[in-house]
């Protein structure tokens, strides 16, 4: 449970360290080049408009001047008797249209406003135009550019006139421009889809259409947002009264107080900038995507790993205090068995002596009682045979615990194990187990020393006779000897018998020294103790699986000799 | 047939003591490495059973000394210690033999009788070999059993 959070906690700061430590630099770097990118790309817009402005006014204004100077130079050629003559305008009128088609219709004024001649398609000589607006102000200032107005025809137009002093009379030459054409001229513009330039006089009624939507002489509901400086071009973002965001350009020409408003939806303009943006956001979107998804990978995989590494630390650990513990054991167990060994010597010796004795006092016919001295021999001899157990067990203690120098050498297993398993063929014969040997062809040598490795086998063997023995007596006990190679650098020898198995209990007790599931007097509990030993000072491991009446599997691993 | 027993366990010289003067030896007992040669120094004793583990002077470094003061005594080592090492040590320092404790008296009596035997076998090649090259001169010599004899 507490391993569990540990590694809760550990996996948590893993999976955030993977997903913040690339997901920063990468925002960092999206969110850096979506701000250049972007900025540059706003920048080239608002430029490209402004350029477009730029040449439209001057367009309009090289029309507005063109115009003037046409009626000029019919102003200077000509005196206002000649022109009053209705053949003489239609003659001037006539080269005037050739020169520019602009010309709706031309007329001359006298000083009191009276249209003296006029060469049109509507019926205006003789009209006054005293009280008229444009009237007083050519009277004014000489040259005079109208707004777009209805007049007598009840048709919107523009003029322009020019006055001419001549002595004391002073007469105006006025024309009149195509509305059509001009209109024309002014929405020609067209940028992408929504791009549109119309004019406006400076009280924002409409000088020309709007594409989107305005006839000439309606009022532009928008004019009071504009943002204007003279004849320098403005560029700025305002909702219109709709509500949609324009992209707007805005200049004043020089010769007449017009304003050029070029706009365009900001949607339209500003496409290329949504579209980059569009990208920039997918891109940050797969990118997180797969950081994170990358970062849930890895975690995993390192924690696998790490959970891996430290279950197989936990073993290691575990087989090495229990490796220390037999050390420790083994070497106590022979400081011991040597101590006993003294007094047993002792005893054995006084055993003799009272044997002696006795015989000799029997002998000499001292002692008379037969039956008692039947039962005092036997007891002696009980005392002989317990110290010929004792000493049996010291021994295989001392054999346990004592560091004998191995002489190892290469064992070839597939000619070895068939040698040991000949030694106990005949054990198995009379207790009627069938062996059954499966070693592999390419088991490759092992390094050590032989005899230890014959004793570990035998004692294997022993122990699954005598299991097999337990539960079946005399018949159906099978025994199979297995060995091949285990991994890359290791070889495994596994006896598996049917016998009777062993508890969970004793399987946990089983390589300790003096446990045994034997019958006292019939084993030490060393056998396995000294086995382990052996193979562990091998290099090697040894471990058993059992059921309890099904049979044990004793499986011996050591590594391959280095000489192969 | 003489021989010695040396062990520090007071018990176990007198009970085999006893037992082997039995058996028709007559024995002599030290409880320690240096009470042992004390006695060598004063008495011919052919055969030595020797305990390796000891207070003091222990039995491979008694082994050694007998060794060096007289060659000819046969020592067969006596240990609670059934190890291969101190085995092999006490061998390559000139014992005879070797036997592990709890050891029966009759498998002793017989390791000290082929001791026995053994020095009895060296003595008299020994005596053969003075026989062949100073068979005109009188000669004494020492003999751990019969000490100083003329031939």
């Amino acid at each position: 449970m507490e391993s569990e959070q540990r590694y809760g906690k550990l996996r948590k700061m893993v999976l955030v360290s993977m997903i913040l430590v690339p997901l920063i630099p990468f925002f960092l770097t999206v969110g850096i080049g979506y701000y250049y990118f972007t900025s540059a790309l706003e920048k080239r817009t608002i430029s490209s408009t402004s350029r477009i402005v730029d040449d439209h006014r001057h367009m309009i204004e090289f029309f507005l001047q063109e115009r003037k100077a046409d009626l000029e130079f019919i102003l200077r050629s000509y005196d206002f008797d000649y022109l009053a003559q209705h053949e003489n305008l239609l003659k001037v009128f006539e080269r005037l249209q050739i020169k520019s088609n602009a010309f709706v219709d031309l007329g001359v004024f006298n000083q009191e406003g009276v249209h003296v001649v006029y060469q049109g398609p509507f019926k205006l000589s003789g009209r006054i135009y005293k009280d008229e607006d444009w009237f007083s102000a050519v009277m004014k200032k000489g040259v005079y550019i109208s707004d777009i107005f209805l007049g007598f025809r009840r048709v919107p137009h523009f003029v322009i006139a020019l006055a001419k002093q001549e002595g004391p009379i002073k007469w105006v030459i006025r024309a009149t421009i195509d509305t059509y054409m001009f209109n024309d001229l002014v929405k020609k513009v067209r940028i992408e889809t929504t791009g549109e330039a119309y004019l406006l006089n400076k009280e924002g009624i409409l000088q020309t259409e709007r594409r989107s939507g305005g006839n000439i002489l309606d009022e532009d509901r928008d004019f009071k947002k504009y943002l204007t400086k003279d004849s320098e071009i403005m560029t700025f973002i305002r909702k219109d009264y709709l509500g949609v965001d324009y992209f707007f350009a805005t200049t004043w020409l020089k010769d007449k107080e017009w304003l050029l408003v070029v706009r365009q939806e900001t949607k339209d303009a500003f496409r290329a900038l949504r579209q980059a943006g569009a990208l920039i956001l997918m891109i940050t979107l797969v990118g997180s995507g797969s950081i994170i998804g990358m970062a849930f990978f890895l975690t995993n995989r390192i924690l696998d790993r790490i959970i891996k590494t430290d279950t197989e630390k936990d073993h290691l650990e575990e087989q090495l205090i229990r490796a220390s513990r037999l050390a420790e054991l083994g070497e106590m167990a022979a400081g011991f068995a040597h101590e006993i060994n003294n007094p047993l010597q002792i005893i054995r010796s006084e055993h003799a002596l009272v044997n002696m004795i006795l015989l000799e006092l029997t002998d000499k016919g001292k002692i008379n009682a037969p039956e008692e001295m039947a039962e005092l021999h036997d007891s002696i001899n009980q005392i002989g045979l317990q110290v010929q157990r004792c000493s049996e067990i010291t021994h295989s203690i001392l054999k346990f615990g004592r560091k004998t120098e191995a002489t190892p050498t290469d064992v070839d297993l597939r000619e070895f194990i068939p040698t040991v398993i000949q030694m106990i063929a005949g054990k198995a014969g009379v207790n009627g187990v069938n062996i059954q040997i499966d070693i592999a062809d390419d088991t490759p040598p092992v390094h050590g020393d032989s005899g230890q490795f014959q004793q570990v086998l035998i004692n294997l063997l022993n122990n699954a006779l005598d299991a097999i023995f337990e539960k079946h007596g005399v018949r159906g006990g099978e025994l199979m000897i297995t060995s091949g190679p285990d991994g890359k650098n290791m070889v495994h020898v596994s006896v598996k018998d049917n016998g009777c198995g062993i508890s969970n209990e004793d399987q946990k007790k089983i390589f300790s020294p003096f446990y045994t599931t034997k019958p006292i007097g019939k084993g030490t509990g060393l056998g396995l103790s000294v086995c382990y030993g052996i193979i562990n000072a091998m290099g090697g491991s040894m471990e058993v699986t059992s059921e309890k009446g099904i049979g044990t599997t004793f499986i011996v691993r050591i590594p391959v000799s280095v000489n192969k | 047939m003489q021989l010695m027993l040396v062990d520090d366990e007071k018990r176990f010289l007198s009970t085999t003591s006893k037992l082997l003067a039995q058996k028709g030896l007559k024995v002599f007992t030290a409880n320690s490495g240096e009470a042992a040669l004390d006695i060598l120094k004063q008495v011919n004793i052919p055969v030595v059973i020797l305990d390796v583990k000891m207070p003091g002077m222990d039995g491979i470094a008694t082994l050694k000394e007998i060794k060096r003061r007289f060659p000819l005594i046969e020592v067969i080592m006596l240990t609670g210690h059934g190890t291969m090492e101190s085995a092999v040590e006490g061998l390559k320092s000139g014992a005879t033999d070797y036997l592990a404790k709890p050891v029966n008296i009759d498998v002793l009596i017989s390791k000290a009788k082929e001791a026995f035997e053994k020095t009895r076998r060296l003595e008299e090649k020994i005596l053969m070999a003075q026989s062949i090259y100073e068979r005109r001169k009188a000669v004494y010599m020492r003999s751990p059993k019969n000490g100083l004899k003329a031939i």
